[in-house]
Formats: structure tokens, sequence, C-alpha cells
């Protein structure tokens, strides 16, 4: 049985239907990639997953448990954490009370101490940065945060949205080898990603979003030598 | 004569300050202009009024209780009336909170009737120098200062005071750290009017007050709140002793009846100069 089971969910903004009978499993300590072009649907999916949208049709089990109804603050006590995209840092507040925040679930504050210091070792630089207000962090040391702060929350699940969007390259492969490092933990994630590329590399399976469904899943190796796929998000 | 005065403003310029934070906390956390803000005033008055004249109680200790009471009205008025339409344009939490506002007025005037009030208590005067000044004044300046320090360690050292910081930056990131936001707003608003009634508490043990004497303290809190810029505590308590003051000077050089005319002047330049407010950041 996955960790995550999502059936045929739908959701909406307003009036207008966004995801259509959407479904996607994780397998537990699977790092499974979701990609699609813009507006394909993919944050709608997180947020729907998360519970920030609310599913029109559809079911969501975590570990075997209907979590459907669940609200997002429930989601991430249960270990179901979401690194946003574009961020979303508690801007006004230091580096370090970020990483308290995320480390505030009842689950995650008895580990706080372990969690903080593996994240200042993933992420050295936050350490050198614990006092400076998050707003005034440069991009990618904002990105840094934001996955850093997800980690502290303990999570059974972390789900990042857009993590290499707007960063150097050097950034991007030094959060990919803590996605390595993560992987070889036994942690189970989903990467959402622009870069196709790269996230059918580093992950085991795969599903296609476009224009709010499931077009196409299945081994990222072999979704990366798909015809289509080829053409469609790897431009070859 | 402008001596006295002004020391009289500046004393009472600390608890218009706290009156002031209370309105610029649920705005600054939840973009809420809480309209109920004068009537909750009120009631802290009449909270310390019943308390002395009906049970005989020490204003001060019956002030725990209005503490105490003004935190669960709050949370109450915001599950109640504001939570619904929290996401809703700002009329809709207008018109919410102006409910409220007409609510609470409706009941304690019908149980109050609209005659003035007065705590009949005595603390004598402090002599400073030539002049002395009440000790019901300096007590409340100074309890004012004490609940601005307590709210800053509150806010800034606690694990629910950090969470009211964080849905205050990012509401929809802070859910997803698994803080209870709808929790940590009804909290914000409770904070917000417990300020308010103990500002209308304090005030209470010098001046005479009727169940409407609210409204006049709520005009000040916007005028302070634009003085100091809403959303910042620590620029509610300076807006309020520069409000304080400018109360303390203006009687020696014009009638008394000026000092609102005056104020709502000074409201309106601000807000077409500087609408960040006076000490507020441009944003
Ligand atoms: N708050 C909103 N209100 C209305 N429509 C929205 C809202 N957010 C997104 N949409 C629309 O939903 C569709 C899917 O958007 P979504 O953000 O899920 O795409 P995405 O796959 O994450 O794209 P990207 O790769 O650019 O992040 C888009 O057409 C977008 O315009
Ligand atoms: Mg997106």
């Amino acid at each position: 049985m996955a960790l995550l089971e999502v059936q045929g969910i739908s959701s909406s903004y307003g009036e207008v239907q966004i995801l259509w009978d959407a479904s996607l499993e994780l397998e537990r300590g699977r790092l499974t990639a979701l990609v699609g072009s813009n507006g394909a649907g993919k944050t709608t999916l997180l947020r729907t997953v998360m519970g920030l949208l609310k599913a029109s049709q559809g079911s969501i089990r975590f570990d075997g448990r209907d979590v459907t109804h669940v609200s997002p603050h429930g989601k991430a006590a249960e270990g179901i954490v979401l690194v946003p995209e574009g961020r979303q840092l508690f801007p006004s507040m230091s580096v370090y009370e970020n990483l308290e925040m995320g480390a505030f679930t009842k689950r995650a504050r008895g580990n706080f101490q372990a969690n903080l210091g593996r994240v200042y070792d993933m992420l050295p630089r936050l350490k050198e940065r614990a006092g400076q207000r998050a707003g005034t962090l440069s991009g990618g040391e904002q990105q840094m945060l934001a996955v850093g702060r997800g980690l502290m929350a303990q999570p059974e699940i972390l789900m990042f949205d857009e993590l290499s969007l707007g960063l150097a390259p050097f950034l991007v492969l030094n959060l990919f080898e803590v996605l390595q490092r993560l992987k070889e933990e036994g942690l189970t994630m989903l990467l959402v990603e622009q870069n196709v590329q790269m996230a059918l590399a580093v992950s085991e399976y795969g599903y296609v979003l476009a224009e709010g469904r499931v077009e196409l899943e299945g081994p990222s190796r072999e979704l990366a030598r798909n015809e289509h796929v080829r053409e469609a998000y790897l431009g070859i | 004569m402008l001596v006295p005065s002004l020391m009289d403003g500046l004393l009472l310029g600390f608890v218009y300050g706290i009156a002031a934070m209370g309105l610029s906390l649920i705005w600054g956390v939840m973009d809420v202009i809480n309209l109920a803000h004068g009537p909750i005033i009120a009631l802290g008055m009449f909270g310390i009024y019943l308390g002395f004249t009906g049970l005989g109680l020490n204003p001060y200790l019956m002030l725990i209780l209005v503490i105490g009471g003004g935190l669960l009205l709050g949370v109450l008025i915001y599950w109640v009336a504001v939570h619904r339409v929290i996401n809703a344009p700002h009329l809709s939490t207008l018109l919410a909170t102006f409910a409220v506002n007409m609510i609470i007025i409706g009941i304690a005037t019908a149980i109050f009737t609209t005659s003035p009030r007065n705590v009949d208590f005595n603390l004598g005067g402090f002599p400073v120098g030539p002049i002395t000044l009440p000790w019901t004044r300096i007590l409340a300046a100074l309890a004012s200062v004490l609940v601005t320090a307590l709210l800053y360690l509150f806010l800034y050292q606690t694990r629910p005071g950090k969470a009211i910081r964080a849905v205050s930056d990012n509401r929809a990131a802070a859910e997803l750290m698994g803080i209870p936001t709808s929790w940590i707003l009804a909290l914000a608003f409770g904070l917000g009017t417990m300020l308010a009634a103990i500002s209308g508490g304090l005030i209470s043990t010098f001046f005479p007050f009727t169940i409407l004497a609210g409204s006049s303290y709520e005009l000040k809190s916007f005028v302070i709140c634009v003085l100091g810029g809403l959303g910042n505590p620590l620029g509610a308590l300076i807006g309020g002793l520069l409000l304080g003051a400018l109360e303390g000077i203006i009687p020696a050089f014009m009638e008394t009846s000026w000092v609102p005319v005056l104020e709502f002047v000074l409201f309106v330049l601000i807000l077409l100069v500087r609408p960040q407010g006076l000490l507020g950041s441009k944003t």
C-alpha cells in the first residue's frame, strides 16, 4: 500500500475547474516526480492534497486512513508537509524563528534540537544567517530556508513545489544533493518541477500533468525515453 | 499651568497607547478594523465600576478580571462574528464588527442606561516639585508600560506569540506548518480586545464615563494608529504619548472643546501627507 493515495480528485477556483479526476500514489521511501508545463495544475494539485483548496471529488488516503477532509494544519500534524511554491517564508521573523515555526507541531517539537542540527548540517548557510530576518535573505538562501523549515516539521512525506525555480545552477545542485541524502534516509518525497529533465533524472517514478489531468505515469527512466515527453517537455 | 497639564496628558497618553495597540494588533494580524473597539473600552470601564461599587473590590484587583474577561470576549467575538467573513472583502469585516458594536451598546444601554458613572476612588497625589500628579494616573501609566512590555515578551518569546507573528506574516504558510491559524487569529483578536478593556478599566479610575464613552476613545485610537502606523504596537504607544501631550498642551491656548477638532484635523492631515503613519515605514 502506498503511503499517500490520491484518488480521482477534482478542484476549482470559484467556477473554474482546474483539476480533473487526478490520481497519484506516493510509495513509501520513494522519490516521485510530478511534471508538466506552466499552468498545468501542479500547484493546484498540491494545494488540494494539503487541503488549502477543497476537493470537490475524490479522496486522499494517508497510511491507509482517509484524510480528505483534514485541515492543512491537521495534515502537517500527521507529517504531510509541503514546501510551497515561492518560498512563503515568514519575512519579518528571523531564520531561526522560521525554523522554530517549522517545528510547531507536536510530532516535530520533541525532535527540535536533533532536526535543527541536521538542517544546519545540510544547509550550513542557515546557521550563519540564523539571526537575520528571513525577508532580507537572498533568493537562494530563502529557498534553503523554505526547505529547512519543511525538514524541521519532521515530515513523513515531504513535497516540494518548484524547488529549483530561479536558482543559480550550483544552488540547484546543492539542493538536489540534499534531496539525494533525504532519499537515502528513506524519506517519501514528491518533487514538482518545471525542470523536467532534472526531475526525471533524480526520481524513481513520475507523473505528467497536462491541463489538470494526469496524462502519463510510469518509472521515470521510461518517461524520460517517451517520445511524447521528449517532444513536449524536454524539447528534444 | 502648562507643565502640570502636559504631565497629565503624557500619563494619559500611555493609556491611550494601549487602547490603540489593541486596534493596531488586530489590524496587523488579520487586516480587520475592529469597530467594536469603543464599546469594549466602555465594558472595561463598567467592569471596574461594577467590581468597585457592587462588590467593593479594589479597581486594580478587579482589573485582573477585566483582563480575563476582555480576552475571552474577544475570542468569542472572533468566532461568532469575524471568522466567517475573515477572507471576505474589508466591507464585510467592517459590517461584522459594527454589528457587534451595536449589539454591545444595545444590550449594555438596556442594562446600565446612559447615565454617567464614576469610580469614586482616590489614592491622593504624588508631588513632583511644584506640581502634584494623581496616583491613579501614575499607576495607569505604569500599568500601560507593563502591559506593553508583557505583550512584547509574549509576541517575541513564547510559542503562541511567535505563531501570531507567523500568521500575520503569511497565514497560508503558517497553516502548512501545522499552526491552527483560526485559533491563532481568535487569540490575537482576544488580545486586541483585552488591551481595549484594560485601557477602559484604567481610565475609569480617574474619569467619569457612560456606556457610550468608548466611542471617543475609539476615535482617539484611530488617530493614534495613524500617528504611529497601523500594525505596529510600539508605534501605538508612541502615538498615544504624542496625542496625550497634545491634549495636555492645547487647553493652555484655547478652549478644551477644541481638542477633538484639532485631533481630527491632524488625523486628516497625516492621512493626506503620510498615509503610512507618522512613524510607520513605507510599504
Ligand atoms: N488563485 C487562483 N484563482 C484562479 N485561477 C487560478 C488560481 N491559481 C491558479 N489558477 C489557474 O489554475 C491553473 C493551474 O495553475 P497552477 O498554479 O496549478 O499551475 P502550475 O502547474 O503549478 O504552473 P507553474 O508551473 O507555472 O507553477 C492556471 O490556469 C492558473 O491560471
Ligand atoms: Mg506551480
